[in-house]
């Protein structure tokens, strides 16, 4: 049969229906459209139409998804959970390949005789699920085709045992569910896809996990204005290796991806810049050269600080330079707190800008804040958060490594916020000594 | 005083770190370390705060060295295999304690779960993203202070819309599953042994969270939207907060001050009065250890009853569940 009830069948079933019935029908209609459209995973919306099948409208349900390469990956049975791919090999000719390929409905009726299983073996391509459909006989087994947006994209196989059949009505039932569970099905699939494309291109620009530095601890935080997301235009890194190390810290300007993929791009000159020269007013000043070179209206600020532990791990000599950027703040163990004097043009506006290096001597407890204007310019119901603020937070904080440092300035920012929107936030912080 | 706990006094890391894997190396059940020194030594400094001993950045110094101590663990349970489905840990807003959190994660990834742990303070917005990005078998929240609860509550909605389980809790649940129940949650675990316990039990699929309607949830809105400026009345009122003290002692009838507003605001939401006394009696602790006498916090409930009169639901709870009696203050006399 065709799945499609016939008018005069419709008819017929209506006037048999109290107006109670129908009312009834209504809101499932409405329960089933809201429950498969609250997934856009392909996984829990799979999970949610067999359930909502098994057991009000089918003993066993197995749904078929065409995959990438013709073949199919099988879901459900017993276990709703279990999940299978059948290449096309395995599929071609049976009578799932039929539904597929016609996206014809097909309803079998399979009796009780043990060795009638050939129903079975035409609508489930699949030893287990096979056997698992098989103990429920005698059995009617309802294929319905998955079609949505012109193409057919799976098919699902409904059982019922123990001979109660699949009448008219529960027929039409399981259409709805279909058509329903087809759209719901088809977005997941196209929400998964786009979001595997995004995802790999996320990876690169995400924050890098933090190397262990020898001789220092170093912790940074993210927080990105959408929320949503990993990337944004704020970003740090860190390079380098035995006693040499470069802490860098900057903004793009602007926000969400547009911003991200140009931090990826500052963030490679500057590892590239460094190769040749490690201090960081030459590496501020290529970056600086390589921006302009590409005529972007955007800019990018940066603080970039070349932090080189002294062999006995008690003191550091660091080198800052900045481009635009809030100048760090230093932590002393003792809770005196000290923005580093230096400053700089931001980078990518003047082709021959050039940029100082300022240094300092850390000793052991000391730590120095790198941080974003998504801190200070962080807009709560009194104004900005502004630099006073963290300057009279961090003197506590004094001593307690970076990690506490960071966490102590992102909690106290994000609750001085109160719920409000937000630029993007970064922190990183090193400190000497371990 | 144990190795671990000598770690956390004295802010280092690496011994802490070596203390848990040695354990580990000689033979000891990774989860067990996890609960049994590790959540356990977080435990004394969390009371050693409480106590007035530590400050809040000694405190937050030595929960850099528990992180450190379960991070090692962590990468010791990336051994183990994945041999179940998937979870998303996550912390609501306002919830800045991570460590339960990754104590949990690890815990359950030591049960052979695969784990995507979110940091603190998550918004729904975020989690909602994540349950469609990574399509969890269950959503694990772990909540330790009362102001986490309301967005507790929209994690459910978020999770359960999407139809996957969610697990609660920590300590702003109580000892019990009354809050977590009321918040529609999936189910309620006692500690990190009863999480990885109930995983194996929970529905693969799950119904939208009823919504919660009445005139609780409407003061709960309001209380909660009012929360900064309820603080400000309760700061302008209460003598321990207009007399001025040393600055630690201020900071804590701060801290004070918040969580009063908060368990008003959980006392709505969940219809369990508990936080109630449960967090007077917590004040009263917090301000005794800094040598103020209790009275204060009789005159908080007064204060606090005060200020919420216009709701008569909190009104109701702040009267008839503030320990020891209410202290009217002079001149605020209610009529």
């Amino acid at each position: 049969m065709d799945g499609e009830v016939t008018p005069i069948a419709v008819r017929a079933a209506t006037d048999a229906r109290s107006e109670r019935e129908l009312l009834a029908r209504a809101r499932l209609h409405v329960e089933l459209t809201a429950t498969l459209s609250g997934s856009l995973n392909l996984r829990r919306t799979v999970l949610r139409l067999l359930d909502l099948i098994t057991p009000s409208i089918a003993d066993w349900a197995v749904l078929a998804l065409v995959d990438n390469s013709g073949g199919v990956v099988l879901h459900g049975g017993h276990d709703q959970a279990f999940t299978t791919a059948l290449s096309r090999v395995v599929i071609e000719g049976t009578g799932m390949d039929r539904v597929l390929r016609s996206g014809q409905d097909e309803l079998l009726h399979v009796a009780v005789e043990l060795d009638s299983t050939d129903g079975l073996d035409t609508m489930i391509p699949h030893r287990r699920l096979r056997d698992e459909a098989a103990g429920l006989r005698p059995a009617d087994v309802l294929s319905l085709a998955l079609t949505t947006r012109g193409t057919t994209i799976g098919a699902l196989v409904m059982v019922r045992g123990a001979g109660r059949g699949f009448p008219d009505l529960d027929v039409e039932l399981a259409g709805v569910i279909a058509a329903q569970a087809s759209i719901a099905l088809d977005s997941a699939r196209l929400y998964e896809e786009r979001g595997r494309v995004a995802s790999v291109l996320q990876a690169s620009l995400r924050p890098p996990d933090l190397p262990l530095v020898p001789g220092a601890r170093v912790s940074a935080r993210f927080r990105p204005a959408d929320e949503r997301m990993d990337i944004a235009g704020d970003f740090y890194d860190i390079h380098g290796s035995g006693d040499d190390w470069l802490l860098v810290l900057g903004d793009v300007c602007g926000k969400g991806v547009e911003a991200a993929v140009l931090t990826g791009r500052a963030r490679q000159s500057i590892r590239t810049a460094a190769y040749f020269d490690r201090r960081p007013s030459v590496v501020l000043a290529a970056l600086n050269h390589v921006l302009c070179e590409v005529h972007s209206s955007r800019f990018v600020t940066v603080v970039c600080a070349r932090f080189r532990p002294a062999a006995d791990g008690l003191s550091a000599e660091v080198d800052v330079s900045v481009a635009g950027h809030p100048a760090p703040i230093l932590v002393r163990a003792d809770g005196t707190v000290d923005q580093v004097e230096v400053a700089g043009i931001v980078a990518g506006v003047i082709a021959d800008a050039s940029y100082t290096d300022v240094r300092v001597t850390m000793r052991s407890g000391d730590t120095m804040l790198m941080f974003t204007d998504g801190v200070d310019e962080a807009r709560g119901s009194d104004g900005f958060y502004g630099m006073e603020r963290l300057l009279a937070l961090l003197p506590s904080y004094a001593g307690a490594g970076p990690m506490a440092l960071c966490e102590a300035v992102e909690q106290d920012v994000v609750e001085y916020l109160d719920g409000r929107a937000h630029d993007d936030i970064a922190l990183l912080a090193v400190s000497c000594g371990t | 005083m144990t190795g671990f706990d000598r770690a956390l006094s004295e802010v280092d890391g690496e011994a802490a770190v070596a203390v848990v894997l040695g354990l580990i190396a000689d033979g000891a059940d990774p989860l067990a370390v996890l609960v049994d020194v590790v959540a356990a030594g977080q435990r004394r400094v969390g009371e050693r705060w409480q106590r007035g001993e530590w400050s809040v950045a000694r405190e937050h110094a030595a929960t850099g060295v528990s992180v450190l101590a379960t991070e090692a663990i962590a990468r010791h349970a990336e051994r183990v295999p994945v041999t179940r489905g998937r979870v998303l840990v996550a912390c609501a807003e306002r919830e800045w304690h991570l460590l339960p959190a990754l104590v949990i994660s690890t815990a359950m990834r030591l049960h052979g779960w695969d784990t995507v742990l979110l940091g603190a303070s998550t918004s729904p917005a975020r989690l909602s993203q994540y349950l469609q990005d990574v399509g969890p078998d269950a959503t694990a929240v772990s909540c330790s202070v009362l102001g986490a609860l309301p967005t507790t509550r929209r994690f459910v909605e978020a999770s359960t819309t999407a139809g996957v389980p969610i697990l609660v809790g920590g300590s702003a649940f109580g000892p019990d599953d009354r809050r977590a129940v009321a918040l529609g949650a999936t189910a309620w675990a006692p500690d990190a042994h009863g999480a990885v316990a109930l995983l194996d039990h929970l529905p693969a699929v799950v119904p939208k969270a009823v919504p919660l309607r009445g005139d609780r949830f409407v003061e709960q809105a309001a209380v909660e939207l009012g929360h900064n400026r309820l603080v400000e009345v309760l700061r302008g009122r209460w003598s321990a907060t207009t007399s001025g003290g040393a600055p630690s002692f201020d900071a804590a009838c701060g801290e004070a001050l918040h969580q009063a507003v908060h368990a008003v605001s959980a006392a709505l939401l969940t219809g369990d009065p508990r936080p109630i006394p449960d967090t007077a009696w917590w004040i009263d602790r917090l301000l005794t250890a800094r040598g103020a006498d209790s009275r204060l916090v009789a005159e908080l409930g007064a204060v606090l009853a005060l200020a919420v009169r216009d709701f008569p639901e909190a009104h109701a709870l702040v009267v008839g569940h503030w320990p020891g009696g209410l202290l009217v203050p002079e001149g605020e006399r209610a009529s």
